[in-house]
């Protein structure tokens, strides 16, 4: 179980060579590194093979501190606690100022627009989400593995944000409403491999997934979008999706892929520059 | 010539948590002559389903599927004088656990490692998921260990187990 055994681990003597990083990535594969693939297979090798550090961006560390607020609350619900608005809010204040894993480059005058943003965010959720305090989660932000040897695949790692009454709950936060009719497509990657790692987790079938988009406009708001169990069709879809990223890997396959979405991407300067 | 007659009705119905009953009857009789046999078939059908249905309808004792099986006084050992005693199957006995060996491994080095009581470490299971930890799932204790690293200082956001990959995840 790499998920017990890996925080003890010691660190390797030497920086690992290119061909040994790409090893470890091929025997371990999580929903973002796939997604990352199947968008660009040069921006994967940039971060993942190269390990091309960027500033976080401003819409980055807002996600990760109502992330983190969002985690807290679910916790002390579980543990029968609940948090009152004010200790959220000193959650809150706590992971805004926690940049000790990625340093964030602010734009003058933007760090308190976002920090409101962020705060406006999760009261946000406080208001329209309707979880009852009592209600005992499941799981929360638990890193699971499953070993999927015997379908030919690597090792599949996610961390579940929440689970509820058998339901996998996923947190986002984005500047756009989500379009209900693409949803389901533009996350199955995360969505069946959530689906997969709850079942070999547990022995049992999700009841479903829901998404819950926390949307940053002029009043924010919430989505929920329920999702049903993952389908054998989806599941089929995953594993073949995976069996590319092997096979890409193992050819080295590290190629831009030039289009709309190169308009944000951190390593645009890079991709100009590779022949 | 006097002709013999046997026949058995069986009926197994399902009941929840992955549990079924079933009942059979049998009976054997004596019928004049082979003309008679359908005639007395019907009869017999008749009367062996009535029987099976007015006794299969008698549920009985229906263990608690949470805990059934998980305590040495449940597990097909019980106290009535009705069940030989054996030895009990390697699963079923108290040393088994249900998460990986790798995890459970995990778990025993943080409390050895950091003296952690072990009955305060049992009542966290309990707390959060209602079973004692040998009893955890491979997702519950997944979720224990980031309450213990978190507990003893190892881990303040949840997310540190994945941090040492060459990569991001």
């Amino acid at each position: 179980m790499i998920a017990a055994a890996q925080p003890l681990e010691e660190a390797p003597a030497r920086e690992p060579t290119r061909d040994e990083v790409v090893q470890l990535l091929q025997k371990m594969v999580s929903p973002s590194r796939l997604s990352l693939f199947l968008q660009c297979r040069l921006k994967f090798f940039f971060r993942y093979v190269l390990g091309l550090k960027k500033p976080k961006t401003a819409a980055l560390h807002v996600g990760s501190a109502v992330h983190a607020v969002l985690r807290s609350w679910n916790r002390e619900r579980w543990l029968q606690t609940p948090l009152t608005l004010k200790q959220l809010h000193d959650e809150f204040t706590k992971a805004w100022t926690d940049t000790s894993e990625e340093p964030v480059q602010w734009e003058a005058g933007e760090e308190d627009d976002e920090k409101k943003t962020g705060w406006r965010l999760v009261e946000t959720y406080m208001r329209e989400s309707k979880i009852p305090p009592t209600l005992k989660p499941d799981a929360v932000e638990v890193p699971v593995e499953a070993d999927l040897a015997e379908h030919g695949l690597p090792r599949l790692i996610g961390v579940l944000d929440l689970v509820q009454e058998r339901r996998i709950i996923d947190f986002k936060t984005s500047s756009q409403t989500p379009n209900a009719e693409r949803i389901a497509h533009t996350n199955e990657v995360q969505i069946s491999s959530y689906a997969v790692l709850y079942r070999h987790n547990t022995g049992h079938r999700e009841n479903g997934l829901e998404l819950h988009h926390l949307v940053k406009t002029k009043n924010p708001k919430l989505v929920i979008t329920p999702l049903p169990p993952m389908s054998d069709k989806h599941q089929s879809r995953l594993f073949t999706l995976i069996e590319g990223y092997v096979d890409g890997l193992d050819r080295r396959d590290f190629i831009p892929s030039p289009g709309l979405q190169c308009v944000s991407c951190e390593f645009f300067n890079e991709c100009k520059a590779w022949h | 010539m006097a002709v013999i007659l046997s026949m058995t009705y069986q009926k197994k119905l399902g009941l929840p948590n992955f549990s079924s009953h079933s009942c059979s009857v049998s009976v054997t009789v004596e019928i004049p002559d082979a003309s008679v046999a359908a005639q007395e078939s019907s009869k017999l059908y008749v009367l062996l389903q009535t029987a099976v249905d007015n006794e299969i309808q008698q549920v009985g004792y229906m263990p608690d599927a949470s805990t059934y099986g998980m305590k040495p006084s449940q597990n097909g050992n019980g106290s009535n004088g009705n069940v030989q005693h054996r030895p009990a199957p390697s699963s079923r006995n108290g040393d088994a656990w249900n998460c990986t060996e790798g995890q459970k491994q995990f778990i025993q080095r943080i409390v050895n490692e950091h003296q952690l009581n072990k009955d305060d470490v049992e009542a966290t299971a309990q707390q959060l998921f209602g079973t004692g930890v040998k009893q955890l799932d491979k997702m519950q204790a997944s979720q224990l260990i980031e309450e213990l690293l978190e507990k003893t200082g190892q881990n303040k956001n949840g997310r540190r187990r994945w941090s040492r990959q060459p990569a991001r995840s």
